[in-house]
C-alpha cells in the first residue's frame, strides 16, 4: 500500500449508492468501484422529487433525457405549489417556481410588483413559469437537446426504477463492479477508519475509501464509527408520513409541480408520473395520530381523485436529523445515512448530488489528505444542513395559521437563531446573496424570496426601476409565447414513450 | 392535393404548429422564394438568384440551398445549419389569401395538409384559451404581410431588370473534390458589367424607385456560393 486512494467501495444500493457509483466511475475512470448491496433489502423509495441540479447530474454520468424519463416514469417538475399554508383558505396558494426572478435588484423588483398595475401574486409576477404550470405544460419541447428547457426544471420519477437505471448503467457502461452481498462486519484501520468489510459471501472486501449508502441503517458511519447522530426536531416536528400510490387515468392531466397542501398537523405532498400520483401524509405525532392522518390522507385522494380505487397506505417513522460529521477517517456517509429531513423542498436527492460533486471535486489523491478533505466537507455539510432546517422551517414560521400544530412551528423557543436573526434583517431589506454567501447554496435568495413574499410577508420600502417595470412587462409577454408553445406534460410524455414504446417495456407484455 | 382555408380562431382554438427543422417537414428543398425586401437580410447567407418559372413570363428571386432538387444544405438532420430562415420557409404553413376576384387585404391562411400541423399535442398554438392570436401567430402576421407586400412590388422591380437589360443567364459548373462535376442551369444573375455602364440618370432613377440597393444585394450574395459548395463537398467527403 502507498496510501494512495484507488479503490471504493460503496455500501447500499438505492437511489444514494447507485448515483454515487455513477458519479465517481463517470468523473474518475481510473478508480475501481464496488457497490455491495443486500440483495434482499427493500429501498425505502421516497424522494420522488429532484432539483434542476439532476440535469447536469445525469448529463455528466452520460444517461440520456429520453432514456432516463422513459426509464423512470418520470415527469418535470417545475417548482412546488404551497396550498393553504397561509390561513387555509379556499384560495390561499403560492407557488415557489424553479425560474429565478429577473437578475436585477430585489428591492426595485419587488417595488415594480407591488406598485404596478397588476394583480399577480409575486411568483406569477416574477417569472412566466407559473403561467406554464398553472396549464399543466412541460418545461421544453422534444426537438431541443437534451436537459435543455424554455424554463428552469427538475423531475418527479419513481425511485425505485430510477435506482435500476442507474445501477444497469454503472454495471454495463461504466464498468462499476456489483456484488450481491450482506456486509456482517467492518475491520477498523487502526487509525480511525475502515480497512475492509466484511461480507456473507466474498470474505474481506478492502478499499481505501468507503461509502456508507446503508440509509437509516447507517452501517459504517453510525453503527461501525460511531458518528453522533444530531437531532433536529426541536425545529421540524414531523415525525410520521402515511405513503400511497394511486393509479391515474390514461390522458389524464400531469401537473408541472409538487403540490403540498396544508392540513392540521402537517402536510400532504402530491407528485404527478404518467401512470400514477404519489400522495404522502406527514404529519407530527404529537399533534395526530395515524389513524386521523389516515383519514387526512384518504379524504385529500377521494376529492382529488374521485375515480380512485382503494390503494393501499404504507405508514414511515423517520427521526429528524444528521450525522454531526459526514466524513470520518475513509468513510464518507451519502444519503439517509448522513441525515434525514421531511420531504417539504426536496432535499434528499440533491443533498446525495452535491455530497458527491464534493467529493468527486475534491477527491482525495491519498490517505494522508483524507483529514483536510474531510474537515472541509465537514464544515460545508454542516453549514448545508443547517440551511435546509431553517429553509424548512421558514415555511412555517410564516403561517397564520390557527391550530395548535401550527401555534408550535411558530414558537419562538423553537426557530433556530439563524433563521430569527435573518427574519429580522427581512423586515428592512430582502433576501440576497449576503444572506447566502455559498458558493453552491442549497437553497438560494431568490427561493426565499418566493417563499417570504409567496406568503405575504411584507416588502420592503423601495423605488421601482424603468427597468424592472420592463422586466415584469416582459414577463407577461414571454408567459403568452410559452404558454402559445409547450406541449402539456402529458402530451409530452405519451409521445416521447409512443417512441419508446419498442423498448423493453413493451417486451415485458410478451 | 392542398387544403387551404382561412385562419379562424374558432375553428382552429386548439391547432398546433410544429416549428422544429427537418425534412419531414417540407424542408428539404433546394431554393426558397425571396423578395427585393428581403435580399438585404439573405445575402449574408444564401445565394440569391433568379429563375423564370417554366411557360411563366415573369421572373422569381431565390434563396439557394443546394444544387439539385431535394438537396437542402442548410439542414443538418433536425438543425437548420444557418443564422437565419427566409420568410417563404418560415411563415410555413401559412400563406396569404385573398377574397375571390384577387382584390382586398390578405387574409392568413393555413395550408391543413401541411406535415408542419402538430398532430398530438405538440406544437406551437395559434390562439390562447381566451382565443387571443399567440404571439407566435402575431409574428407570423407580421411577416406574411412583409412577403406579401414584398411580392407584389417585385414586378416593378424585375420590370427595371428587363428594362436595363440587367439578368444574365447563369450556369454553374460545380467542380467538386472528388472530380465530379455538377451543373446549375435555367439561373439567371445580375449582369455585372451592363450594372456597370449605366449611366448616372439611369442610376438616379433605379435609386429612387428603391431597386439600386436590391439589384447590388443580389450580387453581393454570389460570394455565398462558394461556401454553399464547399458544404456540398463537405457532404460528398462525409459519404
Amino acid at each position: 500500500m502507498n496510501g494512495m486512494v484507488g479503490r471504493v467501495v460503496i455500501v447500499g444500493g438505492g437511489t444514494a449508492g447507485w448515483l454515487s457509483a455513477c458519479s465517481l466511475a463517470a468523473a474518475r475512470p481510473d478508480l475501481s468501484v464496488t457497490l455491495i448491496e443486500a440483495p434482499d433489502i427493500p429501498t425505502i423509495g421516497v424522494g420522488e422529487g429532484t432539483w434542476p441540479t439532476m440535469r447536469a447530474t445525469l448529463a455528466a454520468i452520460g444517461i440520456g433525457e429520453a432514456e432516463f424519463l422513459a426509464a423512470c416514469d418520470a415527469s418535470f417538475k417545475q417548482g412546488s405549489r404551497f396550498d393553504g399554508w397561509v390561513n387555509g383558505a379556499p384560495n390561499d396558494r403560492y407557488f415557489h417556481p424553479f425560474t429565478s426572478p429577473p437578475g436585477m435588484p430585489a428591492r426595485a423588483l419587488l417595488a415594480a410588483w407591488r406598485d404596478g398595475p397588476s394583480e399577480l401574486p409575486f411568483a406569477a409576477a416574477m417569472t412566466p413559469q407559473v403561467h406554464v404550470c398553472e396549464r399543466d405544460l412541460a418545461p421544453r419541447q422534444r426537438a431541443m437537446p437534451d436537459y435543455q428547457g424554455a424554463a428552469n426544471y427538475a423531475y418527479h420519477l419513481d425511485a425505485g426504477k430510477f435506482a435500476a437505471l442507474l445501477a444497469r448503467h454503472a454495471v454495463q457502461r461504466l464498468g462499476v463492479n456489483h456484488l450481491a452481498d450482506h456486509v456482517v462486519d467492518v475491520r477498523a484501520d487502526g487509525q480511525g477508519g475502515i480497512a475492509a468489510v466484511v461480507t456473507r459471501e466474498n470474505g474481506e472486501i478492502a478499499a481505501d475509501l468507503f461509502l456508507d449508502c446503508t440509509g437509516h441503517a447507517a452501517l459504517l458511519i453510525g453503527r461501525h464509527l460511531d458518528v453522533q447522530w444530531i437531532d433536529r426536531g426541536d425545529a421540524l416536528i414531523n415525525d410520521r408520513a402515511l405513503a400511497a400510490q394511486v393509479p391515474v387515468s390514461p390522458g389524464s392531466p400531469i401537473a408541472s409541480q409538487t403540490v403540498a397542501t396544508a392540513h392540521a398537523a402537517g402536510w400532504i405532498w402530491d407528485i404527478g408520473l404518467p401512470a400514477r400520483r404519489g400522495i404522502g401524509c406527514v404529519y407530527a405525532s404529537r399533534f395526530m395520530d395515524d389513524e386521523a392522518a389516515e383519514t387526512v390522507l384518504r379524504s385529500y385522494i377521494a376529492t382529488a381523485l374521485p375515480d380512485a380505487p382503494d390503494v393501499p397506505i404504507r405508514k414511515l417513522s423517520f427521526p429528524t436529523g444528521h450525522r454531526a460529521r459526514f466524513w470520518q477517517g475513509n468513510c464518507v456517509a451519502v444519503g439517509l445515512s448522513a441525515g434525514f429531513i421531511e420531504p417539504l423542498e426536496s432535499s434528499a436527492i440533491v443533498l446525495i448530488e452535491l455530497s458527491l460533486r464534493a467529493l468527486t471535486e475534491n477527491f482525495p489523491a491519498s490517505r494522508a489528505a483524507m483529514p483536510i478533505h474531510a474537515g472541509r466537507f465537514n464544515a460545508l455539510f454542516r453549514y448545508r444542513w443547517d440551511r435546509v432546517v431553517e429553509f424548512l422551517k421558514l415555511h412555517y414560521v410564516l403561517s397564520r395559521r390557527d391550530e395548535p400544530y401550527w401555534r408550535a412551528q411558530r414558537d419562538p423557543a423553537h426557530v433556530p437563531q439563524g433563521l430569527a436573526d435573518m427574519l429580522a434583517l427581512w423586515r428592512d431589506q430582502p433576501p440576497s446573496t449576503w444572506d447566502f454567501p455559498q458558493a453552491e447554496e442549497i437553497f438560494s435568495a431568490e427561493s426565499h424570496q418566493y417563499i417570504l413574499y409567496g406568503m405575504g410577508h411584507p416588502a420592503p420600502d423601495g423605488h421601482a426601476t424603468e427597468r424592472a417595470r420592463a422586466a415584469l412587462a416582459a414577463n407577461g409577454q414571454r408567459a403568452r409565447t410559452l404558454a402559445a408553445a409547450l406541449p402539456t406534460n402529458r402530451a409530452y410524455l405519451d409521445a416521447l414513450l409512443a417512441e419508446d414504446g419498442a423498448g423493453p417495456a413493451h417486451m415485458e407484455g410478451h | 392535393m392542398t387544403s387551404h382555408a382561412p385562419l379562424d380562431k374558432n375553428v382552429h382554438r386548439d391547432l398546433r404548429v410544429r416549428t422544429d427543422v427537418g425534412a419531414a417537414l417540407g424542408d428539404a428543398v433546394m431554393a426558397t422564394l425571396t423578395v427585393p425586401s428581403e435580399f438585404r437580410s439573405v445575402q449574408g447567407h444564401f445565394p440569391i438568384l433568379f429563375r423564370r418559372e417554366p411557360g411563366q413570363g415573369d421572373f422569381m428571386a431565390l434563396a439557394l440551398f443546394g444544387f439539385e432538387n431535394g438537396e437542402n444544405l442548410m439542414l443538418d438532420g433536425d438543425r437548420w445549419d444557418a443564422r437565419y430562415r427566409p420568410w417563404s420557409l418560415a411563415i410555413q404553413p401559412f400563406l396569404v389569401g385573398r377574397p375571390v376576384g384577387g382584390e382586398g387585404p390578405g387574409q392568413v391562411h393555413i395550408d391543413l395538409d401541411h406535415p408542419r400541423i402538430a398532430q398530438g399535442g405538440e406544437g406551437v398554438r395559434l390562439f390562447d384559451e381566451d382565443g387571443m392570436a399567440t404571439p407566435y401567430l402575431d409574428a407570423i402576421a407580421e411577416r406574411l404581410g412583409a412577403l406579401d407586400e414584398g411580392y407584389r412590388a417585385s414586378g416593378e422591380f424585375f420590370a427595371a431588370l428587363r428594362d436595363h437589360d440587367l439578368l444574365e443567364p447563369f450556369t454553374l459548373e460545380v467542380p467538386l473534390t472528388d472530380g465530379s462535376k455538377h451543373s446549375l442551369v435555367g439561373f439567371h444573375i445580375i449582369d455585372e458589367a451592363k450594372l456597370a455602364a449605366l449611366g448616372a440618370d439611369t442610376l438616379g432613377k433605379l435609386h429612387a424607385a428603391g431597386h439600386l440597393m436590391p439589384i447590388f444585394m443580389a450580387l453581393a450574395s454570389l460570394s455565398q456560393i462558394s461556401a454553399l459548395v464547399e458544404r456540398k463537398n463537405r457532404r460528398t467527403r462525409g459519404g
